[in-house]
């Protein structure tokens, strides 16, 4: 482990740094992309949108690209499909490209036949395809055991909220031209995003006394060196300013700047629990 | 057929000689270790316990790193050794995230030299040869099943013949490990379980280490 003292090493609280520091940090972002790019079919599914449509099908790819940018064998990556009867890697990875796949159909049905009976059998398809990639991405992170902080039923739960969040606000960015579609998409943003601040207050709160080591990985968001990231950009920005501004006003600029911090705000959320990740000492200590 | 090691903590002195005599018989590159002592001190002076703990991949009997592994890179072998085959490793690195005993190690920069800017040792370059390693992929302790095929192939026992026993095990000076076949009820190792009540490291993580320790 680059940058752990060998004395320090699995005897005192050890961070994860595989997925968090140098390359890892696109872990962070492939969570992202894969949240967002689900939520946001889902939305536009529901707000039938078919540009938020497109855009969430270009976002599932860049989420399949960021996660093959990590790895240091990216020419290898076709294998990481072998084995989705137990890892969830697996299992993402086949619900990205299966998303592609139907998604894209789906795309070219709705585009030049809309209203067709085959259109809503592929409608459903990629719905069911992208809540796979959006809720994908917390299962690989919860069933890490090892990790206390990771290792909580929340997580996917809350991941899927944070994505449909991101989507919202994306979708509300992109139909800004269309003012009735993005006052309607602000309505449902205002009740999710509170949705996700209980989620996220609910997934720490449990942190805090279900074990020693998720209570330290805890502290460390709430009060320690991830403290400055998580109130400023996953709390404040990310979703109070962003709730006050939809309350209060709804013109196009508050449109646009409240989907731009939510959006910041999801990045910073998955950079948080990547970068909380402890693991317990092996060896007692006082 | 399932091998085990115990460990007698008592007997550990901390001298990194298991450590050395790893990076030795697998020409393990700069930053790579595949076994480790573990020292910390509890309690307050005069009555201080200074505890050693000699950890590597427990071998488990249930191993998360396999579960995870998304191209079947990590398999267990029939006699319960936990491998890595370095040619379907993609270094996504999920193994060495869901493993508690953090056991793994990632080979990120194949240029790196035990004496930077003087070159490579005349072992370095041996172990390019005998021992490759392919960088960017995850490695750990394989139990030396090197030692163990070829010596099982010559008609050795492992645990008992030098030449079949993990090279971590003969290197002991104080002889504080012991290596076997857990499920022969006669091996010492299983014997040493029973005697002296041997137990798994961190048992809580349900991983069903193979690997035992003893005061």
């Amino acid at each position: 482990m680059i940058g752990t003292k060998p004395y320090d090493f699995m005897v005192k609280y050890t961070p994860q740094r595989d997925w968090i520091e140098g390359h890892g940090i696109l872990i962070a972002f492939a969570l992202f992309f894969g949240g967002i790019a689900g939520g946001l079919y889902l939305v536009s599914l529901y707000f039938d949108s078919l540009l938020g449509m497109f855009i969430a099908w270009i976002l599932a790819m860049v989420t399949g690209l960021t996660d093959m940018a990590h790895l240091s064998k990216p020419t290898r990556f076709w294998r990481m499909m072998l084995k989705p009867r137990t890892s969830w890697i697996s299992r993402g990875f086949i619900f990205i490209w299966l998303f592609l796949g139907v998604a894209a159909i789906q795309l070219a049905i709705t585009y030049w036949t809309d209203g067709t009976a085959i259109e809503t059998v592929f409608k459903v398809l990629g719905g069911i395809m992208a809540f796979g990639v959006a809720i994908y991405s917390g299962f690989v992170v919860g069933y890490v055991g090892a990790i206390k902080l990771w290792n909580s039923a929340i997580v996917p739960i809350l991941f899927v909220v944070a994505g449909v969040a991101g989507g919202l606000a994306l979708l509300m960015v992109i139909s800004v031209g269309e003012s009735f579609l993005s006052a309607d998409v602000a309505i449902a943003l205002r009740a999710v995003l509170i949705g996700y601040a209980v989620c996220l207050a609910i997934y720490l709160w449990v942190a805090t006394y279900e074990s020693t080591v998720a209570r330290d990985s805890a502290m460390r968001i709430l009060k320690g060196n991830i403290a400055p990231v998580f109130w400023l950009l996953v709390v404040l920005l990310g979703i109070i300013v962003p709730i006050i501004m939809l309350f209060t006003a709804d013109s196009t600029a508050v449109f646009i700047i409240s989907g731009i911090l939510i959006i910041i705000g999801g990045v910073a959320l998955r950079y948080s629990i990547l970068k909380a990740g402890v693991y317990s000492p092996l060896v007692p200590t006082d | 057929m399932r091998w085990g090691m115990v460990i007698e903590q008592k007997r550990c002195i901390g001298c990194n000689a298991c450590v050395l005599a790893c990076k030795a018989e697998h020409f393990l590159p700069p930053n790579i270790l595949w076994n480790r002592v573990l020292i910390s001190e509890t309690g307050k002076y005069p009555a201080v316990n200074k505890l050693i703990y000699n950890i590597r991949c427990n071998q488990c009997a249930e191993p998360k790193c396999v579960d995870v592994c998304p191209t079947g890179a990590t398999r267990q072998r029939e006699d319960g050794i936990v491998i890595i085959d370095e040619n379907e490793c993609v270094g996504c690195r999920y193994c060495m995230i869901a493993c508690p005993y953090q056991a793994r190690s990632f080979y990120e920069d194949g240029d790196a030299e035990y004496f930077p800017g003087q070159g490579l040792t005349e072992h370095e370059k041996i172990g390019k040869t005998l021992y490759p390693h392919e960088v960017g992929v995850v490695q750990k302790c394989n139990f030396c099943k090197e030692r163990i095929d070829e010596g099982l192939a010559k008609g050795l026992k492992p645990g008992v013949d030098r030449d079949a026993t993990p090279a971590c095990v003969i290197s002991c000076p104080t002889q504080a490990m012991h290596f076997g076949d857990l499920d022969d009820p006669n091996s010492e190792i299983n014997r040493l379980i029973k005697e002296k009540k041997g137990k798994p490291f961190h048992p809580e993580y349900d991983t069903k280490p193979s690997i035992y320790y003893i005061d």
